[in-house]
């Protein structure tokens, strides 16, 4: 069972790096005139939420069977999405986005990192879950 | 999105293609003016240009208190010249030109002519020196040999860029250090009508840019290789002139240094088809009716449809295309079929319901040519009021209205021009009252009250973008109507919103007002499909954009249809090292008229650069500082509220100061020390000061649609009438000289000299005018002399005066009335904002007025409104002018 869940999670993880991969690269164009505001926010926005709900889904799922720790780790980011939700921010707006440009780019790129060590991290549990299956 | 990839300047990479066979047909006497005129010739072109040099100082000069500037700054432009010209290699070899002449230059640039510093004490300047308000920039020194065809306006006015520092640090951390902003402000169009003063127009279709960066020729580039190739003065590139250059539109050939682009650096190019997508298209005018009851009960809607009605023959209309749509909006939308007038004046009124999907009856006989349906256009409104003068609905559907009036014009774009009385409160974009009470004057003020309440008011303006459509707001009620989230609409689609509280048609003050305003408002010269691209030359890079239009890539604004009366601001950043001895900024709009032409107005400005702190902040511009900490402030306002905006200012005062004492002023005298500031600055933290007291910035209690209203104002205005909105002109008139108020030699009325914004210059026998830039004060102390009142407002008793909203009575055999009406009328007249003051009559406060006045309420809101204008005094429980000085004295001393 613990390795399919981290085997799934492994997965959803790879589709956020990528999302976030890609939300970073649309944002470089953006500053490169490769692309224009209006296009890029209503490419970006339809990715933003299905990130954040694939997210929420695989923590939700470590909470359900017990996964304390692997859910503690996942909390920073919920809670950032969570509370950009509920604030109706999470979305890009097209009128502002060269002065919050540099904001989204940050945003995108730390979260890359936090999905680029739970690569890694899911791999290892992953592996170690398998072990632990074959002893 | 065609235009170039990321601009890359690189500095070491001039491509110089072998010099072409000398002698090439046609240029036998190029070289000879290309290389440079000779001294004979330069005497020639000089004067005008050393001229204005010395006129430019003379001016600081006398405004400096008869400083001496002469001596140090200018040291004779002809005398580089002449030593700079034989030492100008004629072909740049690429190993001079990859150093990009620094080194045949360097003995020039040693005596480069700058501003020169003067320092002064802020508190020996106290009553600061207002009539600094008016004077002109430090100059931009810029040595005649840098420029092909030296002349006059070689250089871009102030009315049309100005920047904050005059000469511009060369490295980011000289920027950094000075703490002074680097922005300009920009004004392409200095008057509602185009045909006031236009700048020189080339029609001969010859455009010659840049290869590399697209920059336009200028008066700064180089012509090298006699003649044949230009250098550009952004990027460095050495670009072939094309034959077309030396001639006119006929082939025949003309003095290149005669052209325009050499002459003049603010020109306006008839552009060829390739800068336009589509043909010019014809003007059009959506008017977009609020026919609910507030608006019949205010008289909103008659008001707009009469000043409408008189201003069609004004309506831009130069081809005849002009097209106009009218739709009244209550609940439902109502839309007009309107026939053209030979086939009858069957005007039918359509009312579509469902506001989900509004749909559209009859398009082509609802959108319609106003040339060919204007008597039944006047029928339609002379009629509107009537129709609906009986309609009791609150409901206003302003979100349907918007998408209908947006579905009609959208395949040609134009104007939606809204008129409201009412809050938005039914289909999409519905709107609730925020509540304002619990959270005003709170931290949390900005971010309840002020943010855009519905999401449909930023998105809708982005399918107006991709339309070219840009949405005005004229709006005038007693109620709330949340202006906040309404100029949103305006903002991002190079519109205006303009904001009419307690409007009543009752008042014929108010009637006045708004239909002078309106009236202005859509007869102002129309150009469609604007794109405005600013350019700085190597390291300098745009990297914020302050105004109302819409960001369509990170450097190109674009506004749907180009405003005649607004400015804007960009930021710039020093990317690079600087390492030139001048820089150069360059501003293209690009512009679809109302005549049918498409049209690129150009503007270049070089700056000096410098290695010196001193130097620049020598050169350092007050006024447009200003502007640029407004912008600033807002957005501060928008993301951490007043009180952090409050600060924000202050703190960049500090700064400025603080650094001045530490890298500038080296006085180590403790204690009673002076606040020491340069001379060309010394208005600067007054202007600061009186920003925080503005009603956009300062503490309490104020309602939201007005803040969100004069917010709106400061970051659009402007720069002459914004930074009398900040700092407003007082006139004193009971003791004005003879010759003021009365027509001078030219016809002009004369005014008085104005003096300090302070209640301490007020006597209580006096008589004074406070010009706000949106009002006009007229305050009559309390203890006049009845021969003053009488002389004035034509009766005995003070108390009888009709104070509020008014206008002089004319009396026909007082002089001095008339000289006051003169002077108020001379403040009202201007031809660059839509802006009518209204006037205000205050009484001021005497022992002896009757204590239970009927009166007595209104009179005191009235002085208090009329005293918060007074910016040097303390307003609620902010500081006086010199306290705030003495607190920023304290704490640059800490």
């Amino acid at each position: 069972m613990g390795a399919w869940l981290f085997t799934f999670a492994f997965v959803i993880n790879t589709i956020n790096t990528f999302m976030q991969v890609h939300f970073t690269i649309m944002y470089a164009d953006l500053e490169a005139d490769y692309i224009n505001p209006i296009e890029l926010c209503s490419k970006v926005n339809n990715l933003i939420t299905p990130e954040a709900g694939l997210h929420a889904f695989n923590s939700l799922l470590f909470l359900l069977n017990g996964y304390w720790f692997v859910f503690l780790l996942n909390v920073p980011v919920l809670f950032f999405n969570g509370r950009k939700i509920y604030n109706k921010l999470q979305l890009l707006d097209a009128t502002e986005i060269f002065r919050t440009l540099g904001k989204h780019k940050r945003e995108s790129f730390l979260k890359l990192g936090f999905y680029l060590v739970m690569f890694f991290f899911y791999l290892y549990r992953l592996v170690m879950e398998l072990i632990a299956e074959n002893d | 999105m065609s235009h170039h990839k990321k601009r890359v300047y690189p500095q070491t990479q001039f491509q110089y293609s072998a010099p072409p066979p000398a002698g090439s047909p046609g240029y036998a006497a190029a070289p000879g003016i290309a290389v440079a005129p000779g001294p004979q010739q330069a005497q020639q072109f000089l004067t005008p240009a050393q001229q204005q040099l010395h006129q430019q100082i003379d001016q600081a000069t006398n405004s400096m208190g008869n400083m001496q500037l002469h001596n140090v700054p200018v040291v004779d432009p002809n005398s580089f010249y002449q030593a700079g010209a034989p030492s100008r290699p004629v072909v740049a070899d690429p190993v001079a030109g990859s150093q990009y002449n620094e080194q045949p230059y360097s003995h020039i640039a040693i005596g480069k002519p700058m501003n020169q510093l003067y320092q002064i004490d802020l508190f020996q300047e106290l009553p600061p020196p207002i009539t600094d308000l008016s004077l002109p920039p430090p100059p931009l020194l810029v040595p005649p040999d840098k420029i092909v065809a030296p002349s006059e306006d070689a250089n871009a006015s102030p009315d049309y860029l100005r920047c904050t520092l005059n000469a511009l640090p060369k490295s980011n951390s000289l920027l950094k250090k000075s703490k002074l902003p680097l922005a300009m402000v920009i004004r392409p169009y200095q008057h509602l009508d185009d045909s006031i003063n236009p700048p020189p127009l080339n029609t001969d279709g010859c455009i010659v840019r840049c290869r590399r960066c697209r920059s336009y020729i200028n008066p700064f580039v180089m012509f090298l290789d006699g003649g044949r190739r230009w250098r550009c003065n952004f990027c460095g590139l050495g670009n072939d002139v094309p034959n077309a250059f030396d001639m006119d539109s006929q082939g025949i050939p003309v003095n290149r240094y005669e052209r325009n682009e050499i002459q003049h650096a603010v020109v306006e190019y008839l552009a060829p088809r390739e800068y336009a997508v589509r043909l010019p298209p014809p003007s059009c005018y959506a008017f977009i009716f609020d026919v609910s009851q507030n608006s019949i009960k205010n008289g909103l809607l008659a008001t707009a449809t009469r000043t409408l009605l008189e201003s069609l023959d004004s309506l831009p209309n130069h081809d005849e295309r002009t097209r106009i749509t009218i739709l009244a909006v209550d609940h439902t939308i109502h839309y007009f079929s309107i026939p053209p007038d030979e086939e009858g004046d069957h005007i039918k009124m359509m009312d579509v319901v469902d506001l989900d999907e509004p749909f559209m009856p009859m398009p082509d006989t609802m959108f319609v040519t106003l040339k060919q349906c204007r008597a039944n256009v006047e029928k339609l409104l002379s009629q509107i009021p009537e129709i609906f003068q009986s309609n009791i609905l609150p409901k206003f559907a302003l979100g349907p209205a918007l998408k209908a009036a947006h579905n009609l014009i959208k395949s040609i774009g134009g104007k939606i021009i809204v008129t409201s009385a009412t809050l938005p409160n039914v289909g999409i974009g519905k709107l609730n009252k925020r509540n304002e009470a619990s959270v005003v004057n709170t931290n949390k003020e900005a971010s309840q009250l002020l943010s855009c309440g519905d999401a449909f008011y930023k998105s809708f303006t982005i399918d107006c973008n991709t339309t070219q459509v840009t949405i005005d707001l004229f709006l005038a009620s007693d109620d709330y109507l949340d202006v906040a989230s309404l100029s949103s609409l305006a903002r991002y689609t190079g519109g205006q919103t303009h904001f009419y509280p307690g409007f009543t048609a009752l008042n014929l003050i108010d009637v006045t007002k708004f239909s002078k305003e309106f009236s202005k408002h859509i007869t102002m010269d129309l150009s469609m499909e604007a794109v405005m691209r600013a350019r700085g030359s190597t390291g300098l890079r745009m990297s914020c954009f302050y105004g109302h239009f819409f960001n369509r890539s990170s450097d190109l604004c674009a506004f749907p249809t180009f405003p005649r009366d607004q400015s804007y601001v960009f930021e710039i950043s020093l990317d690079d090292e600087l390492v030139r001895d001048y820089a150069y900024l360059q501003i293209a709009v690009l512009l679809s008229q109302n005549t049918g032409q498409r049209r690129i107005r150009v503007i270049t400005v070089c700056l000096p650069t410098t290695d010196n702190l001193a130097e620049v902040y020598a050169s350092a511009d007050q006024l447009a500082m200003t502007a640029y900490y407004a912008h600033k402030g807002i957005e501060t306002v928008m993301n951490s509220g007043f009180e952090a905006a409050r600060e924000y200012l202050d703190k960049s005062v500090q700064d400025v100061l603080a650094t001045y004492k530490k890298e500038i002023a080296m006085s180590n005298t403790a204690g009673g020390a002076p606040l020491r500031l340069c001379a060309n600055l010394r208005m600067w933290p007054l202007l600061m000061h009186s920003m925080t007291k503005h009603m956009a910035f300062r503490s309490g209690r104020i309602a939201a649609d007005h803040r969100a209203a004069a917010l709106n104002a400061l970051e659009s205005m402007p720069l002459p009438h914004f930074i009398k909105t900040i700092y407003p002109t007082v006139y004193s008139l009971h003791d004005m000289p003879d010759e003021a108020g009365l027509p001078n030699e030219n016809g002009e009325i004369v005014l008085p000299q104005p003096i300090n914004a302070t209640s301490s210059l007020f006597e209580r026998y006096g008589l004074y005018l406070i010009d706000t830039g949106m009002d006009i004060f007229l305050w009559l102390g309390g203890d006049a002399v009845p021969e003053l009142v009488m002389d004035v407002f034509g009766t005995q008793d003070i108390m009888q005066i009709q104070i509020g909203k008014g206008e002089l009575p004319i009396l026909e055999d007082s002089e001095f009335n008339e000289r006051v009406r003169n002077v108020i009328c001379k403040l009202r007249e201007h031809d660059d904002v839509i802006i009518f003051k209204t006037l205000h009559i205050v009484r001021g406060a005497s022992p002896s007025e009757p204590v239970n006045h009927a009166s007595a309420k209104e009179v005191a809101s009235l002085r208090l409104w009329a005293t918060s204008q007074l910016v040097e005094d303390k307003v609620q429980s902010s500081f006086t002018y010199r306290e705030f000085l003495q607190s920023m004295k304290t704490k640059i001393s800490k």
